[in-house]
């Protein structure tokens, strides 16, 4: 516990104005996905995390992290529909204090990466806050964001607009990625970096350069903070 | 897992679908995924080293080599399955070519380590990577065909059946290793060698010196020119006996990581050979011949270097290449040697009194050509502002085409029999005459122009200012557009020609006269499919001229082709290949090439592919005749 704190607090240096220089293919990413009990802050919880490295355009499978947690707030039956993950699958798995400082040593000082990842990151800090007193200090993106940013600087009929839900399988299935296995945090994880992927030639062409032209193209606050809920985000 | 996608994809592509399920886990734990969009350069020719092995998950890449500033030479399309970067990887050294994603790619990454240590372990996957990086990946059905041809017994392939000996360079020449470094440069340099043999005062080798260190240990790091050169020689000599297959040496060197052998044969030394020797026994001989050709400076050379073309057919079809990149590689060749020839003219006439661009159609622009062709060729000149610049113009443009055509005839390409040549002053003409014989052939289908249409619309540039061959492009895409009624004339031209198969699946041959029991695989197979394909294409405005490529952009805008597309180019590439074959082991064997083929020559394999591949180009007329119905008499 103590080294997760001095962890956390090492963390705080974050977005160094050098980092901003970075041009976007030389950047490290950690994309990152968690699956929870439900979207209200008070009452639910994380119940599976996961995170892939990327360093610019590659995608690392090597080390992928993946945790199943023991969740602080029960299953409920919706949420059970949705992942698949049952409460007799969670018990006897780490809990979330250990899941979590393993996720933060993970992450290391990389730029986050996630599909509406303002949720993702309520709900991590949240935890965070509650066991080690302080969240992630990590910048962070929202490909929702992005691709909102690359749709508006595009001819109208280039990219698909609206979506039923985040947006995030109807933008792979745009791109040609398979969506086979979605709903489980790695492989939402795994088509979020894809999708990142794609969108880091484009903004390139587009003359986004650097990390922190990305930074502010991609900002989790302009991106759908309620985008898993509805598809309204993309500004139409 | 995203691994276990890896894993699932590994399992199917060769050679990692030889490996045992513990050791591909492991590979596919250590992948990387990369994404490339379109058109976006993945090595660079003489850049950087590839650091990894990448094989493609998703998308195709094209692989050429540019020799001169605006000069590409093909080498290979590699699609799903395939892998690119080996040898690079694998030597160090830097890249040999560009590769280019011609479509949105993904690959996975393999690291340096991980290829070495399984080409370390396991014997098979380094001969698949040595055959494959050669551009030797070939399916079932090519390798029947390859196996069974009278010249190549049994899976014959260079690598694998050249002595090492045979391509050493022999009367190696040494100096002692008590010599300065700058006494050995001298005399590489004058006996023009890129690696010196040192040896002992007993005579026996001691070390080697190469280019490569001269650069690496000397230039760059400051030397003193006087030292011994037995300072910076390389004292691990890696042997192999003139016997041993090229393969062998090839294994030897990755495994040293040298770029030099000592050939022993008998217990001495006879020759060193360099990878550089081995890669020229491979892919890159038609940037030989590319390169010879661009050095000639007469059209009697060129003579020469043209019947180089045939022994490079021979070397492809030995390595296993498909026929659409033989066919390629010989248009390339082919092109470089008519633009010389125009080059050459010019020089001798001065320059042209107008822009021109010299067109060539047939299967010529459609780059199918197999071997030595008719000349089909013409020009367009940009319209002549006045009646003396008119004059000028035919006097200058007669004149060229005339001795084009003669330097292309010394170097074996014989004329069009229907005299469709620039020389022919008919197809030598102002753009604002070529618009004319297009819409008139478009409005008036007559069935010459008809016949001329098939012949001319697969029309590209070779020479001169393109622009006045894509704006005649442009053109008769206007011109064609909605044009039912040609359209149509068109159809009922192509769907005469039938494949030779009959009700039950069996071939029809000829009953009498000179190809009894034969059947014309140009007319009854290739024409029909190149000609469905072309009307596909001009109701679509495509551009391209190749069947090909026509099939690949059709795919998408087409929807007739996109159910076949993939059949087609199988069917395509088969027939293509046969006929390559066929008329290949004539030339040999001292005959003309023709396309007469006895199909119960064939084996039962390359019998049921071509039924199948006749089967598929019926079905397409169907579709055709189906469309045009109301046209069809």
């Amino acid at each position: 516990m103590v080294r997760t704190a001095a962890l956390l607090n090492f963390r705080k240096r974050k977005e160094s104005p050098a980092e901003e220089d970075l041009p976007l293919n030389r950047a490290r990413y950690v994309v990152i996905d968690t699956e929870l009990t439900g979207l209200d802050e008070k009452k639910d919880s994380i119940v599976s995390m996961a995170a892939i490295r990327m360093t610019g355009g590659a995608i690392d499978l090597e080390n992928i992290f993946t945790r199943v947690v023991n969740p602080a707030s029960s299953l409920s039956a919706e949420s059970v529909v949705i992942h698949g993950i049952t409460p007799s699958e969670t018990a006897g798995k780490p809990s979330i204090e250990d899941a979590l400082s393993e996720f933060a040593r993970f992450c290391r000082d990389d730029l986050l990466v996630g599909h509406c990842v303002s949720i993702d990151l309520t709900f991590i800090n949240k935890e965070m806050k509650r066991a080690f007193g302080s969240g992630l200090g990590n910048p962070a993106l929202d490909t929702s964001a992005i691709y909102a940013w690359i749709v508006k600087r595009s001819p109208e009929k280039a990219f698909p607009r609206s979506f039923s839900g985040s947006g995030l399988y109807e933008i792979a299935s745009y791109f040609g990625i398979p969506v086979s296995g979605a709903h489980d945090a790695v492989m939402d994880a795994f088509i979020t970096a894809q999708v990142f992927q794609r969108f880091i030639p484009i903004l390139i062409e587009r003359g986004v350069e650097d990390v922190g032209d990305l930074l502010r193209i991609g900002h989790p606050s302009r991106g759908g903070e309620n985008g898993r809920l509805s598809g309204e985000m993309y500004g139409l | 897992m995203p691994v276990d996608d890896v894993l699932e994809f590994l399992r199917d592509v060769s050679p990692f679908q030889d490996l045992d399920e513990a050791t591909l886990r492991d590979i596919a734990g250590g992948i990387s995924m990369e994404y490339f969009p379109k058109g976006s350069t993945i090595l660079h020719q003489d850049g950087p080293a590839s650091e990894y092995l990448r094989i493609i998950r998703k998308g195709n890449v094209k692989v050429f080599i540019r020799s001169g500033k605006d000069d590409e030479v093909m080498i290979d399309l590699r699609s799903e399955g395939d892998s690119f970067g080996f040898l690079s990887l694998v030597s160090g050294d830097k890249s040999r070519a560009n590769v280019v994603a011609i479509d949105d790619t993904v690959c996975y990454l393999i690291g340096r380590d991980a290829i070495l240590r399984l080409l370390e372990h396991y014997p098979v996957f380094a001969e698949y990577f040595l055959v494959s990086f050669l551009n030797k990946y070939i399916d079932k059905t090519y390798k029947e065909i390859h196996k069974r041809s009278l010249l190549y017994g049994g899976g014959d392939r260079l690598l694998f059946t050249t002595p090492v000996g045979e391509i050493a360079t022999k009367g190696v020449i040494t100096a002692s290793q008590a010599v300065s470094i700058r006494e050995a440069s001298e005399v590489m340099s004058k006996n023009e060698i890129s690696s010196l043999v040192l040896t002992d005062a007993s005579g026996v080798p001691a070390g080697i010196i190469t280019d490569r260190d001269l650069r690496d240990k000397v230039v760059s790091k400051g030397r003193d020119l006087s030292d011994r050169i037995s300072t910076i020689m390389s004292i691990s000599l890696i042997k192999a006996e003139a016997r041993d297959y090229c393969f062998e040496a090839l294994l030897k060197m990755v495994r040293y990581n040298v770029h030099h052998l000592l050939i022993i044969d008998n217990g001495r030394l006879k020759g060193v050979i360099t990878d550089h020797d081995l890669m020229l026994l491979q892919g890159t001989s038609p940037i030989s011949v590319a390169r010879e050709i661009e050095s000639q400076p007469a059209i009697d050379g060129l003579i020469v270097a043209s019947r180089k073309t045939t022994k490079l057919i021979d070397l492809l079809l030995r390595e296993g290449a498909r026929a659409s990149n033989i066919t390629r590689i010989i248009s390339e060749i082919n092109d470089r040697l008519l633009r010389k020839v125009i080059e050459i003219t010019e020089k001798k006439l001065g320059p042209p009194p107008l822009g021109y661009c010299w067109i060539v159609f047939g299967s010529e622009g459609r780059q199918e050509q197999t071997f030595k062709t008719d000349q089909d060729n013409a020009i367009i000149y940009a319209n002549p502002g006045d009646d003396k610049k008119a004059e000028d113009a035919k006097r200058y443009f007669s004149a060229l085409t005339l001795l084009v055509r003669d330097g292309l005839l010394k170097c074996g390409f014989p004329p069009c029999p229907a005299d469709y040549m620039a020389s022919n002053p008919q197809w030598c003409q102002p753009i604002s005459k070529w618009k004319k014989y297009f819409s008139d052939w478009i409005n008036e289908p007559t069935p010459e122009a008809v016949l001329k249409s098939l012949i001319f619309f697969d029309f590209r540039p070779v020479y001169g200012d393109a622009g006045l061959a894509s704006d005649l492009r442009d053109y008769l895409t206007g011109a064609i557009e909605g044009r039912k009624l040609f359209l149509g004339y068109m159809a009922n031209t192509i769907i005469n020609n039938m494949p030779p198969i009959g009700f039950f699946k069996n071939f029809i041959v000829e009953k009498t006269g000179e190809h009894k029991d034969e059947f014309d695989l140009k007319v009854k197979g290739i024409a029909p499919l190149v000609d469905a394909v072309r009307l596909f294409a001009l109701e679509r405005g495509v551009r391209e001229t190749s069947t090909l490529e026509r099939i690949r952009e059709l795919r998408e805008r087409h929807t007739m082709v996109k159910d076949y597309a993939e059949e087609l180019e199988h069917a395509f590439e088969f027939i293509m290949l046969l006929r390559i074959h066929h008329q290949f082991e004539e030339i040999v064997s001292g005959k003309a090439p023709d396309n007469f083929i006895n199909p119960s020559k064939l084996s039962n394999l390359e019998k049921r592919t071509i039924k199948d591949a006749f089967h598929l180009i019926s079905k397409i007329q169907g579709l055709v005749i189906e469309r045009y119905k109301p046209m069809i008499w």
